[in-house]
């Protein structure tokens, strides 16, 4: 027995020992090595090392700069990690970059040792206004630009072309009226009269609902401080605006069609086995969605319907963005480096051609290689457009509780039109029960 | 022990306080944090759902375990094929079997909807959801579940079962005053474990269906990983951490209470 | 009745076998044969893309090393100790022991998630990070094995072990060669049960873990592209790799599972 324990301690210190030697030689003097932890796995993954790898050849090389991306799961993993270094309070085991996306917000924004780009921008003598106005909003705190948009992406409508075709629609629908119509002459049902193909699939959430209700007259705010950017919201407003009764009134009338579908997931599956003719997802779907489809029908690619002709606001960057972190190597300078090459427009045209996200730097868009790119894929050229009518001012919602927020809006919404109760009683449900969120989170940040 | 304890304790600690984001606790509230959560809608959907889905789950798995562990029990290379098919997705692992699942599981592209020749959504019905949930329950815990079943069978004394038999005692007779108290330690371990299992499930949940659709699959330990870790509102995560524990608790000690009168040890 | 209980036992046999063979198929999967309607059970060809793929793409080679040191050196020192301490609990008697034992049995009920954060905190004092020590330490201790053992040291009569005492035999010789071989079948059993409970964790090893060179498996797993895109080819190739050297294993291991029982029950 002795001996057996014996022997254990002898194999655990072995490979402790093991491991030692297995560590990576120390960097060379005069080097410094960013670390990078990001989420992108597959398509994305590639374009990171890619990206990564030219950078460390060239600009890397002549200003001593190595970086390092390390994978570390998906965006919330990223987020779990730090955090737990965050909390911890070894400030010098965070790693120079992080990519983070819209949830990771909260708990990163008010962080002391997060180094805000704006600032290393000016440093640099960087002009942001190079930078797609609506990407630099989306990653505004109090009116200072604190990341890096790094892989934006905007809400689309796609839709099956050939049943379009085939049912005589011409153009696709521009608002949710026509959206209503337009399901309603997609039905198909077989002879029991059961609908083997629905017009439209979808229970808006936050997702959808920031660009449904922000959108409207121009440009409308869901909650106070800016939709969380000046700060931390207190309330919602869209009770008070009115924009969620207008939507929600037009929304029932959309659901009365009896062509919508209330699907939350695998919607992008029904959409590809033909069961749902029309469905909203973001534009970095564009390549799964056309994979998946292959060649069972034509997909076509539209602007995400608007509420009514009064919602002219567009849409809103969505998507992630790399945050620097000060972990007291100095590395701030060298972080910015390695972002300002990360998002230049030769490089933000191979990110896009790889993974189908926007481009951040305006000058990509007038790149002789970008306007053949999108000439051979109307699908992007119909996407880009509809951002550059956009108001630049959507911007995402920063609260916290999003995933109760998300749940909440979707239960209400089904509930409304299983339930049959009115807009203005939902509208009223909903705004009660996210305030009741913004409020308990205040009361835990002892506000 | 460490590593159990100090976090439990810490945990109960922060259910009494208001903790920020960052994990800083800031002032005692006393009960104050369970009041608010046994008023709100997303914890009695938790209590329902995770209550609902032990009580679906833990019968079947009992049944299916018990049953395949008694159908094996025979002599002849079949049976051995039967019993080494029995435990193996014991070799899968758990995120494995659920992206699998995942997979298999899909209403449009999956396998299951076309061999069983039906169109369930699987993702989007609530009942579907929580049969998905009990099928990868039951999934994931039947390789282990079976060989305890298949060991504690195996050291019945056969010459009992003759003697059984011989006295003309039928099958279902022989298994009810026979087999199943000889079985007794095993049977109570397993039930146990499948009831804790079943109060604490949390990673088909996740990885399956994220609590929905519209939260009918949101699970009690699921809630809590998502207000602890997600949002940040660690005093609400400890507070239902605490919960569970003391609801699991107490559902297991009356267990055992009732065990010790009715369960033989040789 | 013999031929409806075997056929029964087949034909529920091969529905839980299904995901396996299943997974197997699935990594010759083209792209296309995943996304298909209807859904395919067969591959169209000999796919192996999917395997240079899961090679290729991440150190896959390096992960399984790591996840196999991990589980077999966290399941040989989890076994020890909870053999110890199933041991203390059954045979010695000594005041608090029960309680002592009620303590243990609690941790079972804790969720481990909730624990995550502040084990972390631990781990980085300890210097632990990116060590084998580190990923194993938190599932030394295992409630569920100790009871497990217990519950089975339990059926065993106290007059062997009073014999053996008498006989001059120490605990430690009793627990080598009387209780464990009796015990061989719970024992491998709970050992599996261990080993593959470490091999499959996820979210802990990524914690622990920064260093590419120190992942698991697991968590290399998910580098392959998750389900978003539908890409699942290089993923069940993966799934299946892991697998099949367990799934031998375990059909090897099988036949020493029942020997080992049934001799108990001959020598009598």
């Amino acid at each position: 027995m002795k001996r057996l324990l014996a022997l254990l301690l002898l194999v655990m210190l072995a490979t402790q020992g093991l491991f030692a030697l297995g560590q990576e030689e120390a960097p060379e003097a005069g080097v410094s090595t960013l670390t990078w932890w990001h989420y992108g796995s597959g398509l994305a993954g590639k374009a990171i090392d890619s990206i990564v790898q030219e950078f460390n050849e060239t600009v890397g090389k002549e200003k001593n700069i190595q970086v390092n991306a390390v994978f570390q799961g998906k965006a919330n993993d990223v987020l779990t990690k730090t955090k737990a270094i965050l909390q911890s309070g070894s400030t010098k085991d965070l790693p120079d970059l992080a990519q983070f996306d819209g949830s990771a917000v909260l708990d990163i924004r008010d962080v002391p040792s997060l180094i805000p780009m704006e600032d290393l921008a000016k440093q640099d003598g960087y002009d942001l206004t190079q930078l797609l106005e609506a990407a630099r909003l989306s990653v505004t705190y109090k009116n200072k630009m604190i990341a890096m948009p790094f892989n934006s992406s905007t809400i689309l409508l796609y839709y099956n072309k050939t049943a379009f075709d085939e049912a005589g629609i011409a153009t696709p629908p521009t608002t949710l009226a026509e959206l209503g119509n337009v399901a309603k002459a997609l039905v198909q049902k077989d002879e029991k009269g059961n609908i083997t193909r629905y017009g439209f699939a979808n229970v808006p959430t936050t997702y959808e609902l920031i660009v449904w209700l922000g959108q409207q007259n121009g440009l409308s705010y869901i909650t106070d401080n800016e939709n969380g950017h000046l700060g931390n919201p207190t309330k919602v407003l869209f009770d008070e605006n009115g924009t969620m009764v207008n939507f929600l009134t037009r929304w029932k009338d959309l659901y009365a069609t009896g062509a919508v579908e209330n699907l939350t997931s695998d919607v992008n599956g029904a959409f590809a086995s033909g069961r749902v003719a029309m469905i909203v997802a973001s534009t970095s779907k564009l390549t799964t969605i056309h994979s998946m489809v292959a060649d069972r029908f034509e997909v076509g690619v539209a602007n995400f319907p608007a509420v009514d002709e009064q919602a002219t606001g567009g849409v809103n960057v969505g998507g992630g963005a790399i945050y620097a972190f000060d972990n007291q190597s100095g590395n701030g300078d060298a972080a910015w480096e390695f972002v300002k090459f990360a998002t230049s427009p030769e490089q933000q045209f191979n990110w896009h051609i790889a993974t189908g996200y926007f481009p951040v730097h305006h000058d990509t868009y007038s790149m002789d290689a970008f306007q053949k790119h999108i000439e051979e894929n109307p699908h992007y050229r119909v996407a880009i457009e509809q951002l550059m009518e956009s108001n630049p001012k959507m911007q995402g919602i920063w609260v916290p509780s999003a995933y109760q927020i998300y749940y909440a809006f979707q239960s209400g919404i089904l509930r409304m039109l299983e339930d049959d109760l009115s807009p203005e009683e939902t509208s009223k449900a909903l705004a009660q029960e996210i305030n009741g969120y913004f409020e308990e989170y205040l009361r835990m940040q002892g506000e | 022990m460490v590593f159990s304890y100090r976090p439990f304790l810490v945990t109960i600690l922060n259910s009494f306080h208001t903790v920020s984001i960052m994990g800083e606790r800031f002032k005692f509230v006393g009960l104050e944090n369970y009041s608010r959560l046994f008023a709100s809608q997303s914890f009695q959907d938790s209590l329902s759902n995770t209550l609902r889905f032990t009580l679906f789950f833990v019968p079947a798995n009992m049944f299916l375990c018990l049953s395949a562990a008694l159908l094996a029990n025979r002599k002849g290379k079949l049976a051995t094929l039967n019993q080494v098919f029995f435990f193996l997705p014991l070799a899968v692992g758990l995120s494995s079997s659920m992206m699998i699942f995942k997979m298999i599981f899909n209403p449009s592209l999956g396998i299951v909807n076309h061999l069983l020749g039906t169109s369930i959504q699987w993702f989007n019905n609530p009942k579907a959801a929580m049969a998905l949930l009990v099928i990868a329950g039951v999934y994931l815990d039947f390789g282990f579940n079976f060989l305890l079943f298949h060991a504690a069978l195996r050291n019945v004394p056969k010459d009992l079962i003759e003697v059984a038999q011989i006295e003309g005692a039928s099958p279902f007779q022989t298994f009810r005053y026979l087999i199943f108290p000889l079985i007794g330690p095993t049977v109570v371990f397993v039930l146990i474990t499948n009831i804790k299992d079943a109060m604490l499930i949390s990673s088909p949940v996740l990885i399956l269906t994220e609590g929905g659709p519209f939260r009918s699959t949101q699970t009690l330990v699921y809630q809590m990983y998502l207000e602890g870790f997600k949002s940040g509102n660690y005093a609400v995560g400890s507070s239902i951490a605490t919960v569970v524990f003391l609801l699991t608790f107490s559902i297991l000690l009356i267990l055992m209470r009732l065990q010790r009168r009715r369960v033989y040890y040789q | 009745m013999r031929f409806i209980k075997a056929s029964i036992a087949t034909l529920f046999s091969l529905v839980v076998i299904f995901p396996i063979i299943y997974t197997i198929s699935a990594s010759f999967f083209t792209y296309a044969d995943f996304t298909s309607i209807p859904a395919k059970l067969l591959p169209s060809s000999f796919y192996l893309e999917n395997y240079v793929r899961a090679f290729a793409e991440t150190s896959l080679a390096r992960f399984l090393a790591n996840s196999f040191v991990t589980a077999t050196l966290g399941m040989l020192l989890r076994m020890g100790i909870s053999i110890g301490a199933a041991y203390a609990f059954t045979f010695f008697t000594f005041k608090g022991r029960d309680v002592l034992f009620f303590v243990v049995i609690a941790t079972m009920l804790l969720p481990s998630d909730a624990l995550i954060l502040a084990n972390y905190s631990t781990i980085r004092t300890l210097g632990l990070t990116d060590t084998y020590l580190g990923i194993i330490s938190t599932k030394l201790l295992s409630p569920t094995h100790i009871f497990m053992l217990r519950q089975y040291f339990k059926t065993m009569s106290r007059e062997y072990r009073e014999a053996a005492l008498i006989e001059g035999c120490s605990d430690a010789r009793f627990i080598t060669t009387l209780l464990l071989p009796i015990s061989k079948a719970v024992v491998i059993t709970l050992g599996i049960h261990s080993f593959s409970n470490i091999f499959n964790d996820y979210l802990w090893p990524l914690l622990v873990t920064n260093k590419e060179g120190m992942r698991t498996v697991q968590v290399g797993l998910t580098m392959l592209g998750f389900s978003e895109n539908l890409d699942y080819g290089p993923q069940f190739a993966a799934i299946a790799l892991l697998m099949i050297p367990i799934v031998i294993a375990f059909i090897i291991m099988h036949s020493p599972i029942q020997n080992s029982v049934s001799s108990r029950f001959a020598g009598r």
